[in-house]
This record gives structure tokens, C-alpha cells and sequence, in this order.
């Protein structure tokens, strides 16, 4: 049978009325709560959305910072080597960690079976930098040299003890996959101020330890349950940065802009017919994926860098695929107005052989790190940039494995750990907190990862509580439910 | 033309249907008054029937005023008003209704009054908004003005009475609501007649499609002020008779801005008006001086929408700086070269609100500084990458907020930065790539320190550093004799057992050297009575505060 005409044989004149009258009550009833309604509805003249507007009533503070440079260091490096200096262990080289201080915390599997957790102190020099003095490392030779810039927190914890949900829960919020990522939030609230690029980008630079390292998933930068175009694109190491991207042989550019604009046409028809905003995401899209033709090469040609830039974030910067290569994307990403830039840099795991990797490891990103804070500096642009720097847990104070003079392993420790923050609206040259003689509590001024992500998400201009997204029956929030606090310590 | 717009189309029999349910109420009510007559009595006997006409009336003049509210051309609170009474009124109705329905004539009396009063009051901020607030006491005496004109003294925006007339924008807040509420009906967006729009400035400038309608700095010859005084009878009057004419002071207001040359971004006290304008200026919008010179911004909800759109138009992005204040921030690199002088030169509706402009990367000039001056209340300017020189900056010395400032990349030199020592509150200056010489850099410097004030903290610190000195008490009791017996009150000086490493057990206790020592176990006290060496180590890390102990 004919589909309309089944359709005027039902519509009878009660269905009308019922339809109508219920119809034009909810419009009006719509447009007396919700001003406006009609006129975006009704007015077909209006521009087309911009990608990604900004929520309404957002940014709900005038911003610190209106990029964030996120350094995740995928692993966990060893806090103990690198940032909080406990000099008394010297003394206690292999002597059994006291009770009273592991006050029976939880293990993983990888120590839980060992008879005994003896003391590995650090075999590396720290000295004191800058005007402020913090004591860092000679692993980090360079970060050492813009210490007057960092916030050093050497009180981050977490709950979990294992990778995966660590780094899920610091990245998303939650142990549990499914949670958008803190990027995903920013985009979320804040949107994309660029039309050519997408708001969150992630990079996965390679590593020189050459060992396995911990798997990274899409979860870290996904969107969970908010609208898919808010999570991150993740730029290639090598090759294409974004695959697809390039024209296929044969299909020139001209070729390629009629077939948009067919597509277009045939979008905005049935946009006219269904008004479904999702089809204006969708041509928006489609367009930003034509505009990234030109704007990703563009951004990956770094010749047009002064040597002096260049030499900034030390020699591999040449090389694509290396966490330099990447901290330069990073700065040249932020200035095209993307607003998150997330690297993770992998095989920070150091359970054995620490004193062979955890140098490698080091090489990799030190430079680099000192070359986004200066490069970023000489411009006017730490000013408005957040960078954070850290992974998703501690190191223990004792050994994993066999212990020796010189060498050593570091199990997952998840009370205390070190991460820094630099840039918009971070005080310099500080550092926050006090953990005990074995790195292993903390004294004062604990900062848990939900605190952290609070902080972010403050300097951003956004208040954590109430950035929600209503799913499950529940507004959630980057920070969930529990209490979490803005570490005011560190604000400038 | 405009667009066919279904919502407006129903909205606009509103201001027919309204009288229905207005009628029947009346009519109801002269009836419920007349039933309490003897000659009428049986004057109620269709109240129910009426009542239910009123009823589903108001109803609809209630949705079809809803669809016609989307038409914004209207003043937002006198609508809000009418809306809520309005809906309110159909609510009471149908109560009384029920009331009527269920037989309980007493309440259904009392509600019906009441639904007359709010009736009253509805239809009053409806006539209002369709003929203007004064419209009703317009001509009436005296004393009946004051009683009625005080409520719309009161609902007129207080900020711009607080903010006095010489620091208002003339455009915008004297000759634009002068334009939009006798021409923009017919002369707008909703309707062009003869091609004329005059909601904006832009709009204004460009004329109607026989061209120009004003010539900037001759009123009396600018056909737009000739139609509104030519006598009403004439069939080319403006606005047509019938419509709400404008008042002789504005058609005044009208041709004073004409003769100052029709200018956009001035403010009252810029343009020096006659004695005649500042009395007429004076009646609207109070006598109080305007506070400072920076114009003051509009409301968020008012400037956020224009900025949105200017937004997509550009392909820039424009955001609110933060939910309680005014203030918008704007990105226009990231439409890099595309974005110039001509794009720049549009942003001039959000002058008074920008705080901060990112224009790093455009490709503006000199001559959009001057556009940028405008921008008073600029707290952070980004100018890096463009091509801009000493010359233009030399505009944006009336920037009395700016604190940051951008100049990298750009050909700036030690001449351009050091006319900018008198920005008051400039904090932030970043000038890599630029021809500025350290030497150049560190005089600018000098500049802005204010080399006396520092002196003066200098001394002060002095002086009180000074008077710590003098507060303190030099007493001397020469070198102990003994062991001082602070020790001993001090508790064990270890919180973990040296042999074991345990927690200590308060009570088990021994004095060595001087201090007291806590062991877990009473064995492990007799072990380092026997023999402390070997413990001590331990027992200097795991002491808590005391000196360490040196064997």
C-alpha cells in the first residue's frame, strides 16, 4: 500500500487534534522555559554552528591558562630518582622497609611474593637549582635548568596500583573505562576555537629504552559518553600524522571540493527536513577534514623554525616520531589555537634494571621539556599555556628483585609521587608538599589525583563541579563524586 | 522580503485574538454583577458557556503571543511582565471555571475578580509594549502621570541612569532606540521597505535602494529627517500616520547627531551638544556625570549573541571571559591571514566589552590600531606576527587597563616601546624577535619603575628591620655545668626500635649518653645494653627530632 496514503487513512481527525493540540502546547510551553527555542528553530538564516561552540555559561572564571600541554610520562617514573631526594636512605641500603611505614599497604602481585623489601636508596645526585633552590636529579640536567617555572608537587596519590586503571582513573577520572578524558572534558565545556584542527590532540612519541612498555589504549583520550567529537585526535609518529587524510591518486583537490559540497547539499536537504543538529556536526566535520589537508602539513613542516627554536628542544627535534619532535608539534599546535596537546611517552616501568633504563628515559624528554617552557616563555605564551608534567603513580622506595650497589628495580607505589605544573596561573619555582624520610607517605599537604584535575580544570576557567554531563541517571564529572579540592597552594 | 517564518506568521494574530477572551471576561463579569440585580438575575445563566469561551480564547492568544515573544524586537522586562501576568490571568480563569463547574459560587466570584484584575494588568503592559510605556498617561494631568509613571520610571534600565548622559554612546544609546522604536518595524530585518534597513549603523549608512537617507553633517538636508517633518497629512510622512510618531525631542536628538556627522563609536560628552540637546538628554537619562571615560560594557546576555555571530561570520572564535562579568574575549588567529583591517573593523560593536584580543598571526596593520583604541577596556592584546610598527602603536596609548602586551615577531623598536611607558597599568611586555635592543629594553624599563617609590619601600623595610633589631633581648647565662635535663622530658628520641625496626613500646625504655631510648621488647633493650654499637646507625635515622647522637 501506498505510505501516504496509509498515512491520511489513520490520520483522523482525533489523532489530529491529539497530535496538534499536544504539539503546539509543547512549543509554547518549550519557548516559555527555554527563550530562544523558537528563534533558533524557526529562523533559517542563521550561519552555520561553529565545530565546536563553547557550552553556554562557559568559561565560568576568567581563564589562567587557555591551553593545556599535558607531558603523561606512561609508566610511572621513579620519584625517588628523579624529584623527592631522600638523603638519609643512604645510610639504610638494604635494610628491610619498617612495618610502621609500609603499615601493611597493598602490594602488587610482582612484590607481594617477596620475603623481604629492602631499602634501595638512589644512586643518583640531586642538587639544588634556580633562585628557588629545588633539588633535582642530574637525570633532568635541562628541566633542572627552568625549575624557577615549575610548581613541583611531590604529594600526588592515587588509589590504584596497576597501569591500566591508573592510567585511566588520572586521565578520566576513573578506574572504570568508560569515562571521557580530561581533554575530552575541556573540549567538552570550552570547545574548539580553531575551525582548521581539531580541539584535543594527542601524541605518542617512541621511546629509547628498548624494551616492551605498557600499552596505551584510546580510552586515555577518548570521549567515553560525550558526543564523539570531542576526543582526541591522535597525530601518528610516523608516516601520514593523520591517515586518509591525503587525497587518494587520482582525486585532485577541485575534485574533492565538489564532492564535499555534493555531500553538503544532500546534508543540509535533510538537514532541513529532520533539523537534527547532528548534521551540521557531521558537514562541519567534513569540512575541518578538508581544511586539515592543508593545515596538517603545515604544521608538521618545521623548517621555517629558527635554528635557535630548534636547538631549544635539543637535536632529535628533527626526527619525527621523538618526544622533541612532539613538545615542538605541541607549541606549534597550541599557537593554531588547539586548546588540549597530550603526549604520552612510554616505558617509564622501571621494576628491573632501573639504572639502565630510567637514563634512556630521561634523554628522551628532558631537553625537550626545558625547550616547550622557554619556547613558550620567549613568546608570551606560558602565560596563557598550562604544561603538566607526571605519570599515573609512584615508585617504591624498595627493591623489587634482586638489590645491588648499582642496580635495582622499582615497584608500582601509588601513596606518593611527584608531578609538576608550569605556565598559566602556576606559581614558579615552588614545591608543594612533604612526603616521609622513605618516600613512601605523606606528611603534608596530600594532593589526590581528583585534586589535580580539579586544579587543571580551574586554571582553565572551568569549576569541576559543575562541568557535568548527564548519563547513567547521574551528572557526572571529571572529578565523580567524591570530594576534591583546587590545590590553592600552587595558584599564582 | 523577509523569510516565511510559520512561528511569527501564528504569532501575529495575537494582537486580534487577544480581544476575544478580553471581551468575554468583561462581559462576564458585567453579567456576574448584574445577576445580583433582581430585574437581571437570570442575567448568569450562560456563565458556564462564556466562561469556557474565555477560556480556550486565552489559550490561544496565550500560544500565539508565546511564538509572537520570538520576534525580539520587544523591551525584554515590559514582555516578561506581560507574558507572566498574561499566563497567569488564563490560569485564574480556569480555576474560576472549575470553581463554576463544581457549583461553589462564592470562591468562583472571588476568582473571577481576581482573573478581572490581572486582566487589567496584562492587557496594560500588552498596550504598553505594542504603544509605548508613556502611551496611556502620555496626556493625562499631572497628578495622575506621577501615580502611573512612577512604575515605568522604576522598570527603565537603571544603568543607564546611573552611568549619566555624557559618557553614553550617542549612536547607540540615543539615536538607536530613537530609530528602533519608530522605523525598525518597517525599516529592519523583518521588513525592508524601499530596501531601508536601520537597526545598525552599517545598515544606516548604506541607505535605502534610491540611496543615501541622511548626508553626515547636514540634517536639514537628509531625506530621513525631512519625511518625519513633513505634516502628517502628507502621504509621504514618516513614519505613516497611524503609527506611533516620534516626539519632537527626538526628531532634535535626530538631526544633533546628523550634524556631528552621524558618527558610530562616540560617546555625549565627546560630541559637546548645544544647551537645547544637554536639557533634552538631561529629561532622559538623569543629570548624574558619567564616572569615567572608558564606556562602559553591555550586558552579557545582550553582547553575547552579537558576538556568536560575528564569530561564525569570521570564522573566529568569541567567548565570554567568565560567567559574572561582561567582559568577552576574542581569538581571531586562528583565522590567521584571512583575518585584517575589514574584519578587525566589524568587531566594533564589541568594542566596550573585549578584555582580551588575540591577533597574533592576522594580518592587521597600523591602521586597525586605531580600531583597537576604541577597545578601552583591553586587559591583554596580542599583536605578535603581525605587521604592525611604531607608528600604530601610538594608538593604543588610551588603553588604560592593558596589562599584557604581545609585540613579538613584529617590527617594533626601541622608539615604538618607549612610547609606551605611559600605559598605566601595562605589566607584561614581550618583545622577542622584535628590532628592540637589550639597551632599548632595559630603558623602557627604568621607565616604568618608579624609582622614588622603591626608594621609599627601600627605607621603610629599613625602619623595620631596624625595630626587629631593637626588640631583641640579649640574655646571657653563661655555658651549662650538666647535661641538660630538657632531655629527659623530651620522651624517647626514637619512634621505631633500633634493632627491629619496629614501633616502640613507650614504657621500655634506657638512657644512653643522655638520651632516652625506646625499644620494642624488652629483649631487644637487654641486646643494646650489651652491646650499641652495631644499633646506632639506626638509631640516628629513626630518631625523630632530637640531635643525633655521635658514639
Amino acid at each position: 500500500m501506498d505510505p501516504l496514503k496509509e498515512f491520511w487513512r489513520q490520520q483522523t481527525r482525533r489523532a489530529f487534534f491529539r497530535n496538534t493540540g499536544l504539539a503546539a502546547g509543547r512549543i509554547a510551553l518549550g519557548s516559555l522555559l527555554i527563550p530562544g527555542l523558537l528563534r533558533a528553530v524557526g529562523k533559517t538564516s542563521m550561519p552555520p554552528p561553529r565545530a565546536h561552540p563553547s557550552l553556554p555559561g562557559l568559561p565560568h572564571f576568567a581563564p589562567k591558562a587557555r591551553r593545556l600541554i599535558y607531558l603523561f610520562m606512561n609508566g610511572a617514573p621513579s620519584q625517588i630518582d628523579l624529584w623527592d631526594h631522600k638523603p638519609r636512605l643512604g645510610d639504610l641500603f638494604d635494610t628491610d622497609l619498617p612495618d610502621s611505614i609500609r603499615q601493611g599497604q597493598r602490594l602488587t602481585t610482582m612484590t607481594s611474593g617477596q620475603k623481604r623489601f629492602p631499602i634501595a636508596p638512589s644512586i643518583y645526585k640531586f642538587a639544588p637549582h634556580g633562585k628557588c633552590g629545588t633539588l633535582v636529579s642530574q637525570l633532568l640536567p635541562h628541566t633542572a635548568q627552568v625549575v624557577d617555572d615549575l610548581s613541583v608537587i611531590r604529594t600526588v596519590y592515587t588509589e590504584a596500583i596497576n597501569h591500566d586503571p591508573a592510567a585511566t582513573y588520572i586521565l578520566t577520572g576513573n578506574q572504570v573505562p568508560g569515562k571521557p578524558s580530561i581533554g575530552s572534558w575541556i573540549s567538552y565545556g570550552l570547545g574548539s576555537e580553531a575551525e582548521n584542527l581539531p580541539a584535543f590532540v594527542v601524541m605518542t612519541p617512541r621511546w629509547s629504552a628498548k624494551r616492551d612498555a605498557q600499552a596505551l589504549y584510546q580510552r586515555l583520550w577518548g570521549s567515553g559518553f560525550l558526543p564523539s567529537r570531542h576526543q582526541g585526535v591522535a597525530l601518528r609518529a610516523l608516516g601520514d600524522p593523520v591517515l586518509f587524510l591525503n587525497n587518494p591518486s587520482g582525486v585532485d583537490s577541485a575534485a574533492r571540493r565538489s564532492m564535499l559540497d555534493g555531500v553538503a547539499k544532500l546534508n543540509e536537504a535533510a538537514f532541513k527536513r529532520s533539523g537534527d543538529p547532528e548534521i551540521q556536526t557531521r558537514i562541519a566535520q567534513y569540512e575541518m577534514a578538508f581544511r586539515m589537508q592543508t593545515s596538517i602539513p603545515d604544521l608538521t613542516d618545521i623548517s621555517n623554525e629558527p635554528e635557535s627554536v630548534r636547538a631549544l628542544y635539543g637535536p632529535e627535534v628533527t626526527q619525527p616520531g621523538t618526544f622533541a619532535a612532539s613538545a615542538l608539534l605541541a607549541r606549534r599546535l597550541v599557537e593554531r589555537g588547539v586548546r588540549v596537546v597530550q603526549i604520552l611517552h612510554r616505558e617509564w616501568d622501571h621494576h628491573g634494571d632501573l639504572p639502565r633504563d630510567l637514563p634512556l628515559q630521561c634523554r628522551d624528554v628532558d631537553q625537550a621539556c626545558k625547550g616547550l617552557i622557554l619556547d613558550l616563555k620567549q613568546r608570551g605564551m606560558l602565560d596563557d599555556t598550562l604544561v603538566v608534567w607526571g605519570g599515573e603513580f609512584g615508585r617504591t622506595v624498595y627493591c623489587q628483585g634482586e638489590l645491588r650497589r648499582d642496580n635495582y628495580g622499582r615497584d608500582h607505589h601509588p601513596r606518593c609521587y611527584t608531578m609538576w605544573m608550569a605556565g598559566g596561573g602556576v606559581r614558579g619555582g615552588l614545591v608543594y608538599g612533604e612526603t616521609d624520610d622513605f618516600s613512601y607517605n605523606i606528611i603534608r599537604d596530600p594532593v589526590h589525583i581528583r585534586d589535580l584535575n580539579a586544579t587543571i580544570l580551574q586554571l582553565m576557567g572551568i569549576d569541576h563541579k559543575r562541568l557535568t554531563y548527564s548519563f547513567q541517571g547521574l551528572d557526572q564529572r571529571l572529578t565523580g563524586t567524591e570530594e576534591s579540592h583546587v590545590v590553592k597552594g600552587i595558584l599564582a | 522580503m523577509s523569510d516565511p517564518d510559520l512561528a511569527l506568521f501564528i504569532g501575529r494574530f495575537h494582537p486580534l485574538l487577544v480581544h476575544i477572551p478580553i471581551g468575554f471576561i468583561v462581559l462576564l463579569a458585567v453579567l456576574e454583577v448584574l445577576a445580583r440585580t433582581r430585574r437581571f438575575r437570570n442575567a448568569n445563566v450562560n456563565a458556564g458557556l462564556i466562561m469556557a469561551l474565555a477560556v480556550s480564547g486565552s489559550v490561544f492568544s496565550v500560544i500565539c503571543g508565546l511564538l509572537l515573544a520570538q520576534d525580539s524586537s520587544y523591551d525584554e522586562n515590559l514582555l516578561g511582565w506581560h507574558k507572566w501576568t498574561a499566563v497567569a490571568m488564563t490560569a485564574i480563569c480556569m480555576v474560576a471555571a472549575l470553581l463554576h463547574r463544581l457549583e461553589l459560587y462564592i470562591p468562583y466570584r472571588w476568582t473571577l475578580s481576581l482573573g478581572l484584575v490581572m486582566l487589567l494588568i496584562a492587557s496594560h503592559f500588552g498596550g504598553s509594549l505594542t504603544h509605548g510605556r508613556d502611551y496611556l498617561v502620555e496626556h493625562a494631568p499631572g497628578p495622575i502621570r506621577n501615580l502611573l509613571g512612577g512604575i515605568d520610571e522604576k522598570t527603565s534600565s537603571p544603568a543607564t541612569l546611573a552611568a549619566g548622559y555624557s559618557g553614553l554612546q550617542v549612536y547607540s544609546a540615543v539615536v538607536h532606540p530613537i530609530l528602533d522604536r519608530h522605523c525598525v518595524g518597517c525599516h529592519g530585518p523583518e521588513k525592508s521597505k524601499g530596501g531601508l534597513r536601520l537597526e545598525s549603523h552599517s545598515a544606516l549608512l548604506k541607505g535605502s535602494k534610491s540611496g543615501p537617507v541622511f548626508t553626515p553633517g547636514n540634517a536639514t538636508d537628509s531625506v530621513l529627517v525631512k519625511l518625519m517633518l513633513l505634516p502628517i497629512e502628507d502621504e509621504n510622512h514618516m513614519p505613516p500616520d497611524g503609527k506611533p510618531q516620534p516626539s519632537a525631542d527626538d526628531l532634535a536628538l535626530l538631526a544633533w547627531w546628523i550634524d556631528a556627522g552621524a558618527p558610530d563609536e562616540v560617546t555625549v560628552g565627546n560630541l559637546q551638544p548645544p544647551t537645547a540637546i544637554i536639557r533634552i538628554l538631561e529629561s532622559r537619562f538623569g543629570t548624574a556625570p558619567a564616572p569615567a571615560s572608558a564606556p562602559s560594557p553591555k550586558a552579557l546576555s545582550e553582547i553575547l549573541p552579537t558576538g556568536q555571530q560575528l564569530a561564525a561570520e569570521l570564522s573566529i572564535a568569541i567567548t565570554q571571559l567568565s560567567e559574572t562579568d561582561p567582559w568577552l574575549q576574542a581569538n581571531a588567529s586562528v583565522a590567521g591571514p584571512g583575518f585584517g583591517d575589514a574584519e578587525l573593523a566589524r568587531l566594533a560593536p564589541l568594542a566596550a566589552n573585549l578584555r582580551w584580543l588575540d591577533l597574533s598571526g592576522t594580518s592587521v596593520t597600523d591602521a586597525a590600531l586605531l580600531q583597537v583604541a576604541a577597545m578601552q577596556n583591553l586587559e591583554r592584546l596580542y599583536l605578535q606576527r603581525t605587521a604592525i610598527t611604531d607608528a600604530g602603536l601610538k594608538s593604543i596609548l588610551p588603553l588604560a587597563d592593558l596589562y599584557y602586551l604581545n609585540l613579538y615577531g613584529t617590527a617594533v623598536t626601541d622608539e615604538g616601546l618607549i612610547a609606551l611607558h605611559s600605559l598605566p597599568k601595562l605589566k607584561q611586555v614581550y618583545l622577542w624577535q622584535t628590532q628592540v635592543s637589550p639597551d632599548g629594553a632595559r630603558r623602557f624599563a627604568d621607565l616604568r619603575t618608579d624609582t622614588a617609590q622603591l626608594k621609599r619601600w627601600q627605607e621603610e623595610i629599613d625602619a623595620l628591620q631596624a625595630k626587629l633589631r631593637n626588640q631583641k633581648i640579649v640574655i646571657e647565662t653563661g655555658a651549662p655545668t650538666s647535661t641538660p635535663p630538657a632531655a629527659k622530658s623530651a620522651g624517647p628520641i626514637n619512634t621505631l626500635c633500633p634493632i627491629t625496626n619496629k614501633p616502640i613500646d613507650p614504657t621500655k625504655t634506657l638512657q644512653y649518653e643522655g638520651h632516652l631510648v625506646a625499644f620494642c621488647c624488652n629483649d631487644c633493650k637487654t641486646t643494646f645494653e650489651k652491646n650499641p654499637e652495631p644499633h646506632l646507625p639506626r638509631l640516628h635515622l629513626s630518631s625523630t627530632n632530637s640531635p643525633a647522637i655521635t658514639p
